[in-house]
């Protein structure tokens, strides 16, 4: 069979429907633009969805540790009201006698009031580790020194150093500067009792949380929470020695401790996301949301389009078009509406994601909460062209078998 | 299968016509048909229909222009459309050169239609978007002609209703009388063996309708010509005029 007559109808076709988009410029932007919308609301909220987790893994990788050791449930969001792990800095020191363990250190997390009076204060999350570090990337001052820990047998009753860094929306809360005293408690009354000094300004930790966290040493956490007896902590974080394998470790570890959940830094953050169901069930259900309206937008929109055509596809039909070259053309149009459509939701999805981020930042403190990988692009675009040509297309073929004889007014 | 109906319909008009009955080119044997009724309130399994035509017999041969006068819901549209493949009747046959066109799928009729049957819309129907001549060219697109020679024919067409320098102008940019001749070169378009035209001067003035006339009077020395109209000139270009009353040929004469 002479491949002429298919391509010379294609030409004609994709010739058809370019006059008919070009007939109506405005209608024709309408249709790009709801596509666009369409995109855009499937990209920016996988964006949320990629940039949750995404945030969890930063948080974790930053802390650069291989190996975390928990007892569940943690939430981060709570910051660390539950600090189950017990005798945390004799866990850490049986750790780091392993060969196969480099070093092991506990990590607590509290709700705190702070502020530079006692009388005025604001509640916010404070987060107890043995050493700050150049991670922190301080915005001003600098951290605190390795705080050993205790050793056998003795509770401090004091903070040892009652230094703080401040996490700059704190500071700004506050007023605090560095080198100022703040009061730190774990309820109104009892923070007067504590005067910390500020020695640096860094939201390391903030990022971690998704909240503006303060970051203490941890023997003195335990002191103004009051858990220096039996030295609690959220977390166990240890490295694995040179040569060893993470995941090995892991499991030597699970097998000694089987009260604790052990594990590598990429099973902590898919923990952390699955202990959130009704995140998840919000996050998922907002994405199948956008997806769904993104279908039955583009379908009504095309249904639309057909609809104001009905008249002219009529004409094609009597004077002897058949239903492929209507539904051709019908696609055609879908697929370019679809085409400029995704390019005009993926080109916006940058700027937005930046918006929504800063706006994200000014309210809840994270940075980066919408991070678009290029899957996400991909899924947008392919919505975008995908669904308008195939809907289009399906919509072209039903109106070629619906269309009644009226609407040629004879 | 459609190889074998074309060439059914092209021995069908090749026959001599010396030899016996000349093969009319369109008949319609008894046809009746119904359309279903809407709106109102049916009872469960009541089926109201409206009666179009009743067991309508009507030949037209080649060469001949058939007036088709009648109020409105007389039919005369119904007619039409029978005869372009646009409708299967409830009863009867309609015939094209020689084939009945009743029992074919729509995908044939419609093959039919294209090759055989030039349709002139009273609304003109022209694409607003395509200039005339891409309009005119626009039935050859399905039978997969290149695009240069859709665009000789549609010229030669252009030029033959008296609109060759208006090739490239839209129908939006064409007065009312020149659209309904684009619509006419449109309906040549396949070099077709009947026409059918419903209301062509419906939306002309008296001397463009005129003109138009003179053109599909031109159209019909070749070809069979179906007009449906409700004015008396319309009709006076006609060879033979029949009358509809609901449905049924009251009247059919010179």
């Amino acid at each position: 069979m002479s491949l002429r007559y298919p391509v010379v109808r294609t030409r004609a076709v994709i010739g058809l429907a370019f006059a008919h988009l070009r007939r109506s410029p405005g209608r024709t932007v309408l249709a790009v633009l709801a596509v666009s919308l369409s995109v855009l609301a499937v990209t920016l909220l996988a964006s949320l969805g990629a940039g949750v987790v995404e945030v969890g893994e930063t948080g974790l990788d930053n802390a650069n540790r291989d190996i975390w050791i928990s007892s569940d449930p943690v939430d981060p969001s709570a910051s660390g009201t539950e600090n189950p792990i017990a005798d945390s800095h004799g866990t850490a020191a049986e750790l780091t006698a392993r060969d196969d363990v480099s070093s092991a250190a506990p990590l607590a997390m509290h709700e705190v009031y702070i502020g530079t009076e006692p009388d005025d204060l604001e509640r916010t999350s404070a987060v107890g580790v043995q050493e700050t570090h150049d991670g922190f990337d301080f915005q001003s001052g600098h951290g605190f020194d390795r705080v050993e820990p205790p050793s056998d047998g003795e509770r401090p009753t004091e903070p040892q150093t009652a230094e703080i860094v401040l996490d700059p929306q704190v500071a700004d809360a506050v007023g605090a500067s560095v080198g100022d005293t703040v009061y730190i408690g774990t309820s109104r009354e009892t923070a007067p009792d504590y005067e910390f000094t500020v020695v640096g300004t860094a939201s390391y930790y903030s990022q971690f949380l998704g909240t503006p966290a303060v970051t203490v040493p941890l023997p003195d956490l335990q002191v103004v929470a009051g858990t220096t007896g039996t030295d609690r902590a959220t977390f166990i974080t240890a490295d694995a020695a040179a040569g060893s394998d993470p995941a090995a470790v892991r499991d030597d570890l699970a097998a000694e401790y089987p009260d604790y959940e052990v594990r590598t830094s990429d099973e902590q953050v898919e923990a952390m996301v699955a202990d959130r169901p009704l995140v998840l069930a919000s996050g998922t259900t907002l994405v199948g949301l956008a997806v769904i309206g993104g279908v039955v937008l583009t379908t009504n929109l095309f249904a639309l389009m057909v609809t104001q055509q009905r008249r002219e596809l009529a004409a094609l039909r009597a004077i002897g078009l058949s239903r492929h070259v209507l539904a051709g053309m019908i696609a055609v149009q879908g697929l370019v509406i679809g085409l400029l459509g995704g390019i005009v939701g993926i080109v916006a999805t940058p700027p937005l994601t930046h918006a929504l981020n800063r706006l994200a930042h000014e309210l809840v403190g994270f940075e980066n909460l919408l991070q678009t990988p290029p899957e996400v692009y991909l899924v947008g675009f392919a919505l975008a062209v995908g669904v308008g040509t195939v809907v289009a297309g399906i919509t072209g073929w039903r109106v070629g078998r619906t269309l009644k004889l009226q609407h040629l007014e004879l | 299968m459609i190889h074998r109906i074309l060439g059914t319909l092209a021995s069908a008009a090749s026959q001599p016509s010396d030899e016996r009955q000349p093969t009319p080119a369109v008949r319609l044997d008894g046809v009746t048909h119904e359309y279903g009724a809407t709106g109102g309130r049916l009872r469960a399994g009541e089926q109201r229909t409206v009666t179009a035509l009743r067991d309508v017999s009507i030949d037209v041969q080649p060469g001949e222009t058939i007036g088709l006068e009648g109020p409105s819901g007389s039919g005369k549209s119904t007619i039409l459309h029978a005869v372009a493949g646009l409708l299967v009747p409830t009863s009867g046959s309609v015939e094209l050169i020689g084939t009945d066109l009743t029992p074919l799928s729509t995908r044939k009729r419609t093959h039919v239609r294209r090759q055989h049957v030039g349709i002139v819309f009273q609304h003109f129907h022209l694409l607003p978007s395509l200039s005339a001549r891409a309009n005119v060219a626009l039935p050859l697109v399905q039978t997969g002609v290149p695009k240069r020679a859709r665009r000789k024919r549609a010229t030669e067409l252009l030029t033959q209703v008296g609109l060759g320098d208006r090739t490239t102008h839209l129908p939006s940019e064409l007065s009312g009388g020149e659209r309904q001749r684009v619509a006419i070169a449109r309906a040549l378009a396949t070099d077709p063996t009947v026409v059918i035209a419903d209301e062509p001067t419906g939306e002309l003035d008296t001397a463009t309708g005129n003109a138009v006339l003179d053109l599909l009077t031109d159209v019909g020395r070749e070809r069979a010509v179906l007009l449906a109209s409700h004015d008396e000139s319309t009709l006076a270009v006609a060879d033979r005029v029949i009358t509809l009353r609901d449905g049924q040929v009251v009247a059919d004469g010179h």
